[in-house]
């Protein structure tokens, strides 16, 4: 009996509590944003992983926005994102770290993805060591300064070599094959993903102890660490260039990274389907150091992507100017 | 088979006068040491020949993989695209129907439907939870990816229990229909969906549509294999009484061998929903929207709001599977003895509940309530505080960090270091024969001869030493896994304090996305493969004490009482009379915790344990596919050795019976 009272007192004490959420949340609430879209529609921009990415796609999306577009953000991953253009399900990824095989099939041959030109920024992938170490050891300037000093970088997992931190896997990298062709004493130690690898390298920084790491401009992270470059050889004997002739083949990339142009790609629907947004798009092109700021708003300070956007747009109201054409 | 054999059967597994374990181990051990002798004598110099391996696999898999492309992308595909097409057009359909009902209702309505299906179906202390999680939703700002996620997994769930379900009762009643199913379902569980990844994004495109499908094939296994169980699990002479009493085949389905496998069945949904919300992060890189996106990119630009989606994630998890775990209990057709007044108060409540959500709705729109909760949220102080305690744990002054770093050293330098060399640079023979004769000591010769296949398709996919190193690192966390899940799962089943503790940490860590709870331990012991391991048996535990409690529990009380009644103590009660019956469900945790330490490779080879993990992971992200999927084969060709060689007896034995 006193079971079942429990049970309908506790029913009771529900209903009430949802009523005076309803009526609690309605008071706050009312907040109807109408939104206003005038012929452009809607556009799907493509974020993804790094903060740099971020960058890009929350300034658009801010300025495409002053031109009356709703902006849909997709997050899929750097290749399946090409299959998600031919089906116009994405419009624009604005930053594309050179997917040549990609460029070959979906914009050469099947015509589903165009070409965007540069959106200003350069990359650079690199092998990178914290400051002081390179303080401690400046022969480490070169990559002839390793030789010989490899056990310098020994860690609990690469034995009696030195420990070579890998990048993410899904990232453009060739260092088990540069290790090898420079004939490095480096164990290649892969910790996996960008979060996970920035975990290691930066335990170590915090520590002051050696390391040196797959890593890459534009990147925040870069605002915030102290880190220097290990210059590698350019070109040697039997290097290949990446995607000139050794495209395919990875056995053969040998040479060092290169400075790498980032390309907008477009969704071949959302180029021939006369959306205003797509010429300003087009137009879209800023630096290094504009990304850098804003990824750094976004991901060092943990602004709100929009608002960090809008920031931005605020402070620069030049470029903008030039991307909307007036 | 007779009434008589089948009572007979419990007895011949009372262990025999001298267990298998007496003759073999000493075998066993002989074979590893044999194996330590070549290890010693002949280390590296003889790795596996590149003659053997068949390279061009990889560009031909890499071709088929354009070619498809090629095909889909043209302007006329052919039927076969259409068809695919049509089907991810509904499914994209189905999710974003639900998701745009849900903004309709507009969040008030939303609320007031969630809590009120719950109370009047199940009981109100879950109507407060389903309340509770509702706010902390609204509190940490993801309103709007919580209901993008719960529209995916309504879906999701609702498919894989519509194809399971039946899947699982014909596998129940056929024991050929389950030995021809077995394998593919391990293969769905094994097979990392990054490797098939590409190719579901080529025939299906991106977004809701390939996020449900890609969770199904998650999803569907655990439906059938739990179904399947629960068939098996309901007495023979009941069967057999129906069948005597002239029931037709579809009657004793329908009326006795469901009803009676309630409780498994209700096992079935609850672990379909916990497995389609831990693939919630990979639906999130092919357009699933929702939490799965916070939980990805926050990793790489604000870890503190990456452990807020998983929070949110986790959240859900426990609402569902408490709410309809409660519905289930209080619709049990069985405890519920309903008079009429009492029907008649029912059905009064549901009116009212329908009146209720009429009202909410009606109300939100006179308001002009937004679909999305779109008022004040606790999210950047949550934020705050969330980034400080991880702020404590990156840094390497504190003293948690002086204990975490010397261990995790330890372990990999005198545990994992030694163990993998052991493995990669035996010589091939010496480890492929010995490996096969282990096998063959421990559980007999068919699955030895499976282990031989498995490890020579290994081998010819040119994946030898890579996969060496990663059956070191999963021997390691399947053994830790094993001896941590039995133990606690034994508990749990005898305490029902333990139980009460465990339930809670087993639906957070099966839920939790890896990669959320993995990074902390990155920043604590910060050498490569033991993360990955940490994150292989906290994934694998909770399934583990689950199987193994369950099955304890479903032991027969008068077999229980009737041991207590010869004057059995509660020890021998346990290792005697429970362990012994429940062995098929206990073999079946381990089995599960094998297949589930080899699902998480991809994940931790995401926090360094490299190997297959990491090759598969690159196998999508860089455009490797053949790479992927040869990666893939090897890591399924490992998960079916393990799991033959470990299940080959009780399955041998069952046969003999039979």
């Amino acid at each position: 009996m006193s079971d079942r009272f429990r049970v309908r007192r506790g029913r009771a004490i529900v209903a009430a509590a949802l009523a005076l959420v309803v009526v609690a949340g309605l008071a706050a609430a009312g907040t109807a944003t109408a939104r206003t879209t005038k012929s452009c529609g809607t556009v799907t921009l493509n974020e993804q992983a790094w903060a740099g990415s971020t960058a890009n796609t929350y300034v658009a999306k801010a300025v495409l926005q002053k031109i009356g577009c709703k902006v849909n953000i997709t997050k899929i991953t750097e290749i399946p994102v090409y299959q998600a253009m031919a089906d116009g399900k994405t419009d624009a990824v604005l930053e594309d770290w050179q997917h040549v095989a990609q460029y070959k099939q979906y914009i050469t041959k099947q015509h589903t993805v165009v070409m965007g030109g540069p959106n200003g920024v350069t990359g650079h992938i690199g092998w990178y060591i914290p400051t002081y170490l390179m303080q401690q050891y400046p022969q480490f300037k070169t990559w002839q300064g390793l030789k010989g000093k490899e056990t310098v970088f020994k860690s609990p997992e690469s034995g009696s070599q030195g420990m070579f931190l890998g990048g993410d896997p899904s990232y453009v990298q060739k260092d088990k094959q540069l290790i090898q062709a420079l004939g490095l004493n480096f164990k290649f130690v892969s910790v996996g993903a960008e979060p996970a690898q920035v975990a290691r390298w930066t335990q170590l920084y915090k520590q002051k102890k050696p390391v040196i790491f797959y890593w890459y401009t534009p990147q925040y992270l870069n605002l915030q660490y102290k880190l220097s470059e290990v210059q590698l050889p350019k070109r040697f004997k039997g290097c290949l260039d990446d995607f000139a002739t050794g495209g395919g083949s990875v056995a053969k990339y040998k040479c060092a990274y290169d400075h790498i142009v980032l390309n907008k790609v477009f969704s071949s629907k959302f180029a021939k389907g006369g959306s205003p947004a797509f010429p300003i798009l087009k137009r879209f092109s800023w630096t290094n150091k504009d990304q850098e700021l804003v990824a750094k708003y976004i991901a060092g300070d943990h602004l709100n992507s929009d608002k960090a956007a809008q920031k931005w747009v605020a402070a620069n109201q030049a470029k903008v100017n030039k991307w909307l054409g007036k | 088979m007779s009434a008589a054999t089948d009572y007979a059967a419990p007895a011949a597994t009372i262990p025999a006068a001298h267990p298998w374990w007496r003759g073999r181990v000493g075998l066993v051990v002989g074979v590893a040491l044999a194996m330590l002798v070549g290890y010693l004598g002949w280390k590296s110099t003889l790795p596996w020949s590149n003659r053997l391996v068949w390279n061009s696999l990889t560009s031909y898999l890499d071709r088929f993989q354009t070619w498809l492309s090629d095909s889909r992308n043209t302007p006329h595909p052919n039927f076969v695209f259409a068809i695919f097409n049509g089907f991810a057009t509904f499914l994209d359909n189905l999710v974003s129907w639900f998701t745009t009902f849900f903004e309709k209702l507009t969040w008030v309505g939303t609320v007031a439907l969630g809590t009120l299906v719950v109370l009047r179906f199940g009981r109100w202390q879950q109507a407060v939870g389903v309340l509770a999680a509702f706010a902390s939703f609204a509190l940490m700002g993801l309103w709007e990816q919580s209901v993008q996620t719960f529209a995916l997994i309504f879906a999701a769930v609702g498919l894989s229990l519509v194809v399971g379900m039946p899947l699982g009762v014909i596998a129940g009643r056929s024991d050929r229909f389950l030995r021809f199913l077995t394998p593919l379902l391990d293969a769905a569980q094994i097979v990392p969906a990054f490797a098939y990844l590409m190719p579901v994004v080529i025939l299906f495109s991106v977004g809701p549509g390939a996020a449900v499908l890609t969770t199904m094939i998650y999803a569907i296994p655990p439906a059938i294999r739990i179904t399947a169980l629960g068939i098996r699990g309901v007495p023979v002479n009941t069967v057999e009484a129906a069948a005597a009493m002239g029931s037709t085949r579809w009657q004793t389905v329908a009326k006795v061998q469901l009803p009676l496998a309630r409780r498994m069945l209700l096992l079935a949904v609850n672990q379909t929903i916990l497995f389609a919300l831990s693939m919630v992060v990979i639906a999130g890189l092919i357009g699933g929207a929702g939490l799965g996106d916070v939980v990805t990119s926050g990793l790489y630009s604000n870890p503190a709001l990456a452990i807020l989606g998983g929070v949110a994630i986790v959240i859900m998890a426990i609402a569902l599977d408490r709410s309809t775990e409660s519905m289930a209990n209080r619709t049990d057709p069985a405890r519920r003895h309903l008079t009429d007044d009492k029907k008649l108060r029912l059905r009064l409540f549901t009116l009212a509940s329908v009146a209720g959500v009429g009202l909410a709705v009606g109300l939100g729109h006179a308001f002009g309530a937004g679909g999305i909760y779109s008022g004040r949220t606790a999210q950047d102080w949550l934020l705050r505080s969330v980034q400080k305690g991880l702020d404590y744990v990156q840094n390497p002054s504190t003293w948690i960090f002086h204990i975490t770093e010397p261990t995790g050293n330890f372990i990999v330098q005198r545990g994992l270091e030694p163990l993998t060399n052991f493995f990669v640079e035996t010589p091939w023979p010496v480890m492929f024969v010995g490996i096969v004769a282990i096998a063959f000591l421990v559980s007999g010769l068919r699955p030895a001869a499976i282990t031989a296949i498995m490890f020579a398709t290994i081998g010819v996919t040119g994946e030898w030493a890579t996969s060496m190193g990663t059956l070191s690192q999963v021997l390691i966390a399947t053994l830790i896994t094993i001896g941590v899940g039995v133990a606690l799962g034994v508990w749990a089943a005898e305490s029902r304090i333990v139980d009460r503790i465990l339930r809670p940490i087993n639906d957070v860590l099966q839920t939790l996305p890896q990669l959320v709870y993995i990074i902390p331990f990155i920043y604590l012991m910060p050498v490569s493969q033991v993360p990955g391991i940490v994150a292989s048996v906290l994934y694998a535990v909770p399934v583990v004490i689950r199987l193994v409690a369950s099955g304890l529990r479903e032991v027969s009380p008068d077999t229980v009482e009737a041991a207590g009644a010869f004057g059995a103590t509660r020890r021998q009660v346990l290792l005697k009379v429970k362990i012994p019956l429940a062995r098929d469900a206990i073999m079946l945790g381990v089995n599960q915790g094998i297949i589930m330490v080899l699902a998480v490779v991809v994940i931790a080879g995401l926090v360094g344990s490299g190997g297959l993990g990491y090759e598969v992971a690159q196998g999508l992200q860089r455009n490797a596919f053949g790479l992927g999927v040869v990666a893939s084969v090897a890591i399924l060709a490992l998960g079916i050795a393990l799991d033959r060689t470990t299940r080959g007896r009780a399955r041998a034995r069952r046969e003999r019976a039979l």
